[in-house]
């Protein structure tokens, strides 16, 4: 059930809506994506739209077994918005490091993961101002430092900040990109080396021009 | 409303156009085996978005005229879109401005759509460009806001006001003794403007010496220009059964449509200059798609419009 309605959201609506309306655009190794098991999707952070597009981009399959990870301060300060995220968005919702008690979110996270599920993730943490890339968090590096097994797969996200920048309600269409990186694995051991692999691996997607 | 009988004039030209469509695919496919360079490979892609935009225009022609206007209205609003995301003349906190920018654009196609003529001129150069500058205002930042005012009430001349005169061609009242009505306006426009871009292309290439204004758009040419001026005339000649004109009105209908066409495609070549997609390389191809297509039928379909009406209509 939960499945059929993630489908019908993202693949029936939100993707469609996204595409027409919006006029963002997928580029990059998208299709390869929905072959792939079990993996982490990281990208840049500038808006809301970047997590539906995500969403948008996985197979049927793959919807129900992956999670955006988002803030519990932002999603969860009321009971129902939790639960709204956690069905229509599949979230997982954690406590940033510094919000005193309760399972760490690195602990929540791998408990996923040795389940088998697969996560995006916005190493940024937050939205941040519209299209700047800011610092990247090291929970990412941990993750694949522990799993090294899992690819990861980078993704540059462009043009969605001005679409619904932070702070907005107002959804504006504007051309926006999705680039896709192929699925990898990573090369370095450290976890602070890991954070810098996979940002350069965003980054270079900004880069390279892929039609 | 066009009416059932009429549809051989339309079903003469749309073989006419998927004639020349199937012609074109099979020559640059066979240009293609022998020398696959860059310019071969930008034919082939501008014979598929003809192809698209043949289907379109046919499908609307043909089914119902309503489809015509949504397909028209989606097609300004993705221009304008387009025109908004690649903009260097607008402020971050324009953003809402720019929604009210593109509410205009079901509003101008409901006008066009119901054919109420006098609302159809004024509501985008009168009205628009008054509320526009007014809702900037409301929302008091007078930085750079004489830019702004300016630059989003442009764009929609350029993506909105401008192609909705395709569609309210389809508007117009039915004349005594011209069967292909507003349809036949329609395709006559749309495939004559399309028709002399290519001549002049290839007029440029096969004559090209003296370019027109070489650091906006290096391949113009004065002998592409000419010799796309008179192919498209003479194109224009044998298709004035799709309008009202004698054979002199359809020469002049001719000459309009080919000037008029060259002006669009400059302008847009140098607001693309401007906004740095020409010099960019292979970027253009994710950007520019639109515009590129509509560039020289943002000009014309207005200038032919206003012919068209005051020579048979007013």
């Amino acid at each position: 059930m939960h499945r059929i309605v993630l489908f019908v959201v993202y693949r029936m609506l939100m993707g469609p809506l996204l595409r027409i309306l919006l006029g963002i655009k997928w580029k990059g190794a998208y299709r390869e994506l929905k072959q792939q098991k079990q993996f982490i999707i990281v990208a840049n952070h500038n808006s809301h739209i970047d997590t539906m597009a995500l969403m948008s981009s996985l197979s049927f399959w793959q919807l129900k077994y992956t999670h955006p990870v988002a803030a519990a301060t932002y999603f969860g300060k009321k009971k129902w918005l939790g639960w709204l995220t956690r069905f229509f968005v599949n979230t997982i919702l954690i406590k940033r490091s510094h919000e005193g008690t309760g399972p760490k979110a690195l602990d929540v996270l791998q408990k996923y993961i040795s389940k088998g599920h697969s996560l995006i993730i916005f190493p940024e943490g937050s939205r941040g101002e519209p299209e700047k890339l800011q610092a990247f968090h090291k929970g990412i590096g941990v993750l694949l430092e522990q799993n090294p097994q899992i690819p990861f797969v980078p993704v540059w996200i462009t043009g969605t900040g001005k679409i619904l920048p932070k702070g907005a309600l107002l959804t504006v269409p504007f051309e926006a990109s999705l680039t896709f990186g192929v699925a990898q694995f990573t090369k370095a051991k450290e976890v602070q080396d890991i954070v810098e692999e996979v940002k350069n691996a965003i980054l270079n997607l900004n880069a390279t021009f892929i039609p | 409303m066009p009416s059932i009988d009429n549809l051989n004039e339309i079903q003469q030209m749309i073989a006419v156009i998927f004639g020349v469509l199937v012609l074109a695919s099979v020559l640059f496919w066979t240009m293609g085996k022998f020398n696959n360079g860059p310019q071969v490979q930008e034919l082939k892609t501008r014979t598929k978005s003809w192809w698209v935009m043949a289907a379109i225009f046919t499908t609307a022609a043909v089914v119902h005229p309503a489809v015509s206007f949504f397909a028209f209205g989606f097609l300004s609003f993705a221009a304008l879109r387009e025109l908004s995301s690649i903009s260097k003349n607008t402020r971050p906190e324009d953003r809402s401005v720019i929604f009210w920018a593109y509410l205009a654009v079901p509003v101008q196609y409901y006008i066009a759509y119901m054919g109420w003529f006098a609302p159809f001129l004024i509501f985008i150069p009168v009205f628009m460009f008054t509320w526009i500058p007014f809702v900037l205002v409301l929302k008091g930042h007078t930085q750079d806001i004489a830019r702004s005012m300016s630059v989003i009430p442009t764009h929609l001349m350029l993506t909105v006001f401008s192609i909705s005169h395709l569609a309210y061609l389809l508007s117009l009242p039915e004349l005594p003794q011209f069967n292909a009505g507003g349809r036949g306006l329609l395709l006559f426009v749309v495939f004559l403007t399309e028709m002399n871009d290519v001549f002049q292309f290839t007029w440029g290439k096969l004559l090209g010496r003296h370019k027109i204004i070489e650091k906006v758009s290096p391949n113009k040419t004065w002998e592409g220009f000419i010799g796309g001026l008179l192919s498209t005339i003479a194109t224009a000649f044998f298709l004035r059964f799709l309008t009202p004109f004698n054979e002199f009105q359809v020469l002049g209908a001719g000459l309009l449509i080919a000037c008029s066409g060259f002006v669009g495609d400059i302008i847009v070549s140098a607001v693309k200059r401007d906004f740095g997609l020409k010099d960019t390389g292979t970027a253009i191809k994710g950007h520019g798609g639109i515009l590129d297509r509509i560039d020289s039928l943002a000009i014309s379909s207005p200038f032919f419009f206003y012919y068209t009406y005051l020579l048979c209509y007013s």
